[in-house]
This record gives C-alpha cells, structure tokens and sequence, in this order.
C-alpha cells in the first residue's frame, strides 16, 4: 500500500544565499525514474522534512515547464529552517508531496499583476517563469516586489532576467534605504498606484507576510479589481498535507487541500477578514 | 441488503467470542478492578467481565487511531541518504460492545482517513475488522445520540446488532460479514420468533423515550448556520476552559494529530504521530510565531462549529456523536452540552 507519510529522499544539488533569512535549496530525487517523473503545478507545495527534526510545508518556487530540479526556499524560521539552513550540496532533504490545489491555469494567459513581498515571492516565481516559459503566453505581466532592505532583495537571478523580458515590468521597492540604494522607497502598495492595467481583463496574484496582505487587497479593489480576479495563498501549520491532522483548518476549509491558493471571493465566503 | 434476524442466548455469548477471537484481537468493555469500564484487549475470556451496563469510559478511537503511534523509523549514516522504515500494524479484530455513538464514530472516522487519499495506518487498522454493535435500551446519564442521529441504535455500519432481550440477545445483520458469522456459527443462534421481533420493536421504541437529558443539537446547528450565536457565549464558556485538551482526547470523533520526530541515538529514530487538540494554544502557532488563530476564545469557537456546523457542512452530519463522555471529562463544566443549550435557550 502506498504509504502518503514516507518521504521521497532527495539531494541538494545546489544551495543558493536569497539574503541571511533566506536560502533556495536545489533538489532532484535521488531515484532518478522518480525524479524524471515527477511534476507538479504552480502553487502547490512540498513536506520538507530531515530526519529527527520533522517536517514542515514549504511551497515549490520552481516551474513545472523547467523540470529535472525542484527548488525549495526556506527563511529560517523554526528549528526545522534553521537546521535546513546549515545544510549543504550534497546533504539529504526528505520530500513528500507535491500537495495543495495550485494557481489555476486559464489565468496564466491573461495579463498578470504580481504582488509579493520577502518570501512570499517564492510561490509567485513559480507561477511567473511557468507563465514566461509558455510559447503562446504574450499577456503582460507586472511584478511588484517589496523588501525590507536592498540587501533583503531575495531571488536576484529571477528579477535579473524578468527585466529584461520584454513582456514584463518588474518594480522593486524597500522599506528602509541603504547605500547605493536609488530604487524606490516605501511599501509596496505605493507601486500600485500607478498600474497600467486593464483590470477587466487581468488577474492579481498576491502573497507576503500577514500585515502586507490587507493593504495590498485594499488597495487592489481600489484599482478595480474583482474578488474573482485577486488571488493569494495562505500558510498554516501543517502536519499531513493531506486534509487529516486539523492544524490547518480554517473555516471549513483545509488550506492544504482547498488551498492554499483562494482568489478573495472564496476567502470572503469564508467571512475571513482580508 | 436484507436483514436476518436470529436470537442469541446469553449464556452463548462468551462462547460465540471465543470462536470469533480464534484468529482475531478480541476488544471489548471489560470493567477492571478499579471499577473503570474501558474498551479493552482480552487475551483470555475466563475471567474476564465484559460490562454491558455501564457506559465504557473510552471509545475506540484508541484501537484504531492510537494516541501514539509510531509511522516510521529511519536511519542515517553519516554521509549516506537516511533510510526510511515504515512500520506494519496488527491483525484483524473483534469490537464487541461498542455502542451506537462508538460505531457512528468509526464510521465517521472512515470520512476523515479513507477519503480520496487513505491513511495507511488508519487503514490498515481497521480492514479486516468485526464490529459487533449493542443498542442502549437505556441511554446513560449524558446520552444525546438521539439528537445527532447516532442513536440509540443503528441502521447500518454495524456486522452484527444486539438487544437485550434479558435472558437473550435479538441479533440483526448489517453487513454481509455478518450473516457470514451466523452461518458459520449457525449452532450459536436460534431462530428469531414473532415474540423476539415483536419484544426487539418494544424495546427500541421504548428507548427513545429513556433520555435523561434534553440537548437541542438541531436548534443549535441553525443558530450556528444563521451565525445567531452572540459572541458572549464564546468568551463565558472560553474563561472556564483551562486549556487541557480533555474533551479533544475522550472525544470518538477528535482525530486531529501532530507529527514529531524522536531520536533513538545520533543516527536514528521514529517520526511518531500523537493525538492533538485544536483547544491547545500551539496549535496553529507557525515557526516564527505568528498565529492565525491567537485566542482561546477563537480556539473554542472552532472546535464547537467543527463539530456542529463544518462537519454538517461538508459531511451532513454532525461529527458529535452524543455520547456525552467529555460532560464528565471537562472540569470546567464548559462541555458540548453546555454549549448546545446555552445557545438553544439563549441563556448567557
């Protein structure tokens, strides 16, 4: 019988320093049929375990269309994150999943605002270079990224080559300047003022820390965006990422299963406040 | 499925379990010598009082989702990937006097963890497995199965249902499993009379009407669903609980868990899963220490709309069974009940 809590094990192949909270592990199954086969969908995420320190959710920041290695990243948080960040290429990671019900893919045609901050741009990453590396995919895209420090910027390489694309907009912003900094200041929803964008035809896809989130919605539903159109993804405790062990219950929903992505009007329905 | 009826003599019964736990685990309520009745493991029958009267103290949620359970062991060498062992369980069993709400709660328990995706402890557990049912002719002293249709007896779920008859037990079957136990043990059981049938109806009858408590389950589940629960019953009844996780753990229907990993030495160990309690404050703590749901007075509500608005919700049905074991658990005296009729009778 197949066993959903034994983990896949798999190598780091690469470790990559985002900033000092933040480190992208590169990994690739060690059974390689396994590794050739699998997939998974923007938005979804991985239990993460090693051995005698547990596990934890950690969502995928790669994209399916570039497969071979999975990547993960992880801000030191617990005990788990801080040990995962003493690891390096050629440690072991034990994997399970891919969980959770991704972005939806007849979005991803159309014209994209992205909204994130810190690490939340993790789950979007995969959403944008999944969008990029479509061949009939020529909607806009707008990508808004807030950090707290220039040197907080996380996902450098990404943002390198989405400047140059020329499809994308790609605005960075910082709470507090430091030297050499000549980019924008302030929080991110300062850039959303000035969005080109027609909304009717456009989707927003949010995520960050918890005290972004309501401003950024706010601020959305200003430029006239519908609930239908703004989606984020949760995080929660997790234990099983199955829909068994409670932790992650929100009001009749299981962010590990319904979620963690929701567009707004969902989120409404489940009268959580936004 | 057609239902046969047959009549067991009690004086067969020890006899009848002795065959069935030939090659089964033989789980039943078995008063110890403490004077608690518990669901317990009966290696030999002689001398064993399997209690009928009272109440078991504990449901079964431990024989089928234990408290602490092993999932796994792994290994690791230094240098080397960990190696990951998954543990078998055991073999198949024989429950034996679980009441209607016990049965309801397996059945519930099925919803949880043979959905779409199975837990393969769960079910592993519960495969090849005889649930011998009893209906209450007498409810117990906190019963309220009747109002969340978990009782006092059932239609289904069970392989075999008994009624006490006095000197004899009415026996239907439920399942073909069931019928498969009479006919195999066909010496066991006698035919079913008019008298049987007609004294068994009687005796169900009757028993709807031997409720001791009043508990307005549906009124409260509109309330709920109207969102007419003001919110000074949450934070009355939150101030009494002391956060212990009791009503979680006694409850059948509670099958929330955490995961843990325990190190045996340097280079090996288990990932264990233990019984959680949505009341406790770590609950929905992240690493880093945000928590969605930070008081406890939001932790109660959850646990009470799980039970009576959510699960009715997404299952139809409530997952309180109406066994009543976490009224004399809580020694806050803020249980189920107290809940129910507060909001029912808007008594604050």
């Amino acid at each position: 019988m197949n066993n959903i809590y034994l983990p896949n094990s798999a190598i780091i192949k690469e470790v990559i320093d985002e900033n000092e909270q933040i480190k992208t592990f590169v990994t690739v199954f060690r059974d390689e049929m396994f590794n050739r086969s699998f997939t998974y969908e923007p938005g979804q995420f991985m239990m993460v375990s090693i051995p005698g320190l547990g596990e934890a959710p950690i969502s995928i920041s790669s994209t399916p269309t570039r497969p071979g290695a999975l990547h993960l990243s992880v801000r030191k948080a617990g005990s788990l994150t801080n040990a995962m960040h003493q690891l390096q290429a050629g440690d072991y990671l034990g994997l399970r999943g891919p969980y959770g019900r991704p972005f939806p893919l007849d979005i991803m045609g159309k014209d994209l605002l992205f909204v994130a901050g810190g690490i939340g741009l993790a789950p979007l990453c995969s959403v944008i270079n999944y969008c990029l590396d479509q061949s009939g995919s020529h909607g806009k895209k707008i990508i808004l990224y807030g950090s707290r420090r220039p040197s907080d910027i996380a996902f450098q390489s990404d943002i390198t080559a989405w400047q140059k694309h020329s499809n994308v907009t790609c605005l960075l912003t910082v709470d507090q300047e430091e030297p050499g900094w000549s980019g924008s200041v302030g929080l991110v929803t300062s850039l959303l003022h000035n969005i080109d964008l027609n909304c009717d035809k456009s989707a927003a896809l949010v995520c960050g820390p918890p005290v972004m989130i309501p401003p950024v919605l706010q601020q959305l539903k200003k430029n006239g965006f519908t609930d239908e159109n703004i989606w984020t993804t949760m995080e929660r405790y997790m234990k099983c990422g199955v829909g068994m062990c409670g932790h992650c219950h929100m009001e009749g929903e299981m962010v590990c299963v319904d979620g963690p992505v929701f567009n707004k009007a969902e989120l409404n329905s489940l009268k959580l406040e936004t | 499925m057609k239902t046969i009826s047959k009549v067991l003599k009690k004086d067969h019964l020890k006899s009848l379990l002795r065959k069935l736990a030939k090659d089964r685990q033989l789980v039943a309520p078995v008063r110890n010598s403490y004077g608690d009745t518990l669901f317990t493991e009966i290696e030999a029958l002689d001398g064993v009082e399997i209690d009928l009267d009272n109440q078991a103290q504990s449901s079964l949620k431990s024989f089928l989702f234990p408290q602490q359970q092993v999932l796994f062991e792994y290994s690791t060498d230094q240098g080397s990937a960990p190696v990951y062992k998954a543990i078998d369980s055991d073999g198949p069993t024989v429950f034996f006097g679980l009441r209607s709400c016990d049965l309801a709660a397996i059945l519930y328990m099925d919803v949880i963890f043979l959905k779409e995706v199975k837990d393969p402890y769960y079910r592993q557990k519960r495969e090849n497995n005889i649930l011998i049912s009893i209906g209450c002719n007498e409810p117990f002293s906190n019963c309220f199965c009747r109002q969340t249709k978990s009782g006092p007896f059932m239609e289904y779920g069970f392989d075999l249902q008994l009624t006490d008859l006095g000197d004899r037990f009415f026996v239907e079957t439920g399942r073909a499993q069931g019928e498969e136990i009479i006919q195999q043990w066909a010496h066991f059981f006698s035919p079913a009379s008019k008298e049987d049938e007609k004294a068994q109806y009687q005796m169900r009858l009757e028993a709807q009407g031997n409720f001791k408590r009043q508990v307005l389950v549906d009124l409260a589940i509109r309330k709920l669903k109207d969102d007419l629960v003001p919110e000074e019953v949450w934070s009355k009844l939150s101030s009494r609980c002391q956060d212990c996780g009791g009503c979680a753990y006694i409850c059948p229907t509670c099958t929330c868990f955490t995961i843990n990993d325990r190190k045996i030495s340097t280079d090996s160990g288990e990932r264990i899963r233990t019984w959680d309690a949505c009341t406790f404050a770590g609950f929905t703590t992240m690493a880093g220490g945000h928590n969605p749901v930070d008081m406890k007075q939001n932790r109660m509500k959850r646990r009470f709309m799980h039970k009576l608005y959510y699960d009715v919700k997404s299952h139809n049905r409530t997952s309180c069974v109406g066994c009543g074991r976490c009224v004399d658990m809580c020694f806050g005296g803020v249980d189920i009940i107290k809940f129910i009729n507060m909001v029912g009778q808007g008594e604050i």
